[in-house]
């Protein structure tokens, strides 16, 4: 390594370089994209998509089962890793002290949540978008053995459990974004996250068990973010209707982005 | 230009950072001293706006930190060396924060040549050495180019071909009318760097002065004499302000007394003298003597 003599500054013009959101996007895409581990955890949610799909597909041969369903069904897995990658893409900044490089380059706090609840649910989407559509590829080939097919003439039955699915991903992945600013321990967000997407529809299917007056438990429960995906994505005999259920989706997204933002703004970083 | 007014902030009851206020003026370097939890780092903090003041307020050219229109261009921070993602390549890391204000790929290249970096700047930031990653976060700092230093121990683990370009480093920076904030506990290394000092203890501004003055102000000067008649002198210039220590038959140290009066008076007796050096103290002892245990915290002016 060499000592290098100081000349290292030039005229620069200052109005050039300055912040905007749409860079703030592409600071935290690069730094979405140059993590393995992002890398990591999409292949095995594609490799569990396409996998469980296609085991469902081969499975379930009774009349009046969709294909489609084989196709969203595995979310009920792959729903963790999308909301354990929203949270490790904040923890991993505050565990490491990068998030103090990443006020250092935008220090209003609210533009670097927005911009990575952004650059995450959009990747969460458009990954989730062709993982699905690769999975459908895979349980056509599956069930054409038995003349079965997708019905991509009605898109109720096809696109939309596709593009409700994604979008449910990158609903789940935001909830841990959520958690992740605020609990900022990466052990904390992920409990929270797992805990939320998967342990509490568990213990509110105990209530099933109960009484009457215990009614109210599941009726709550199909308010949680699983249950109202589930609505979202499949709206044959589902427990919310659809606006409904994309309104509870929405609900959950805005308070987790709005309790985020509450903690950043106040916060010693 | 940097400006703190009034700075204070309390963690629960206790108080990190009281009332400090300050100016580091730009064409020159501040050195920012302290013992350790003295809250410089608070401080330093306070000014790039990662912990929010209890009360007071601190500019950056004159505008909060959070309201600069172009954070990297105005100001180059090294807060800590392990302001990195472990899992990110250091170029990645620098291309990340350029992309938030627009700052070309070419950029990125120059500054990982400046600090020094090449050889790694495509391995992982999680297995750099203490010395690599305070390059890495050094070519952070220069990112943007910015008008405003705020180097907190940036030699810290560097070896000493490292030290001495960040002393140059800075050393040219001001001279270009930038300023610079730069602590360190090195303080033969803040002596060569330094134009100003800032010495903070216990969460308050103890000093403020350039320099010179500080040392002048806070060290003691002493003439060491060499000579063989080492009793008559002394009672040549006893006097009562004047305090003579004797470390060996030949040879005193004189407080008190300048040298030249020191000279004189020899003369006039006809004593032989073989050294007559005046010293000055040095900036480690005006530090001590403001800091140190020995002596309790206090504050002097300095005019």
């Amino acid at each position: 390594m060499t000592v290098q003599a100081p000349p290292l500054t030039r005229p620069r013009a200052d109005t050039v370089h300055r912040p905007s959101f749409l860079r703030s996007l592409h600071g935290e895409w690069i730094k979405l994209a140059t993590l393995r581990s992002t890398w990591w955890s999409i292949a095995i949610a594609a490799a569990l998509t396409i996998g469980i799909a296609m085991l469902i597909a081969q499975a379930v041969d009774q009349p009046g089962f969709d294909p489609i369903q084989a196709v969203v069904m595995p979310i009920q897995f792959t729903m963790l890793l999308a909301g354990i990658l929203g949270a490790i893409s904040v923890t991993g900044e505050y565990s490491t002290g990068m998030i103090r490089s990443t006020f250092a380059a935008n220090p209003v706090r609210g533009s670097v949540l927005a911009a990575k609840a952004v650059v995450i649910a959009l990747f969460l989407f458009v990954s989730s978008l062709l993982t699905f559509f690769a999975a459908a590829l895979a349980v056509t080939a599956v069930v054409s053995t038995r003349d079965q097919s997708i019905d991509w003439s009605d898109p109720s039955a096809s696109l939309l459990p596709i593009v409700v699915s994604s979008l449910a991903m990158a609903v789940f992945a935001l909830i841990g974004v959520a958690f992740g600013f605020i609990l900022r321990s990466g052990a904390g967000a992920i409990a929270a996250t797992v805990g939320l997407l998967f342990v509490l529809p568990i213990v509110a299917n105990f209530f099933m068990l109960a009484g009457e007056s215990w009614a109210w438990v599941m009726d709550a429960a199909a308010y949680l973010p699983v249950a109202a995906a589930q609505s979202a994505i499949l709206t044959d005999g589902a427990a919310l209707e659809t606006p409904v259920a994309y309104l509870t989706l929405a609900a959950w997204v805005a308070a987790g982005m709005l309790g985020a933002w509450a903690v950043l703004r106040t916060r010693d970083a | 230009m940097i400006t703190a007014e009034g700075l204070t902030k309390r963690f629960g009851d206790k108080t990190a950072v009281q009332d400090v206020s300050f100016t580091v003026k730009p064409g020159s370097v501040t050195g920012f001293l302290g013992p350790n939890g003295a809250g410089k780092s608070t401080t330093m903090r306070m000014i790039v706006g990662l912990d929010r003041p209890t009360s007071g307020r601190a500019t950056v050219a004159g505008r909060e930190y959070r309201r600069l229109r172009a954070p990297l261009t105005e100001v180059g921070v090294l807060l800590d060396a392990k302001a990195v993602h472990t899992g990110r390549t250091a170029r990645n890391h620098l291309r990340a924060m350029a992309a938030t204000h627009g700052i070309p790929s070419t950029r990125v290249d120059e500054v990982i040549d400046l600090a020094g970096i090449g050889s790694v700047s495509r391995k992982r930031a999680g297995g750099f050495s203490l010395g690599m990653g305070q390059r890495l976060g050094i070519a952070s700092a220069l990112l943007g180019d910015p008008h405003t230093l705020i180097l907190d121990e940036p030699v810290n683990g560097l070896d000493p071909e490292g030290v001495r370009w960040v002393r140059q480093f800075v050393r040219h920076a001001a001279s270009e009318g930038r300023t610079v904030l730069l602590s360190s506990h090195l303080m033969s290394e803040m002596a060569q760097t330094a134009d100003h000092v800032i010495v903070m203890g216990r969460g308050q501004v103890l000093a403020d002065a350039p320099l010179e003055e500080l040392v002048r102000a806070w060290t003691v000067n002493t003439v060491r004499v060499r000579t063989p008649r080492a009793a008559d002198l002394a009672a040549a210039v006893g006097g009562p302000s004047v305090e003579i220590v004797s470390t060996a038959p030949d040879l005193l140290d004189i407080v008190g007394l300048p040298a030249a009066r020191i000279g004189d008076l020899a003369a006039d007796r006809g004593i032989p003298l073989h050294e007559l050096t005046p010293t000055t103290g040095s900036l480690e002892e005006a530090y001590m003597a403001l800091t140190g245990d020995s002596v309790e915290y206090r504050t002097k002016e300095i005019s």
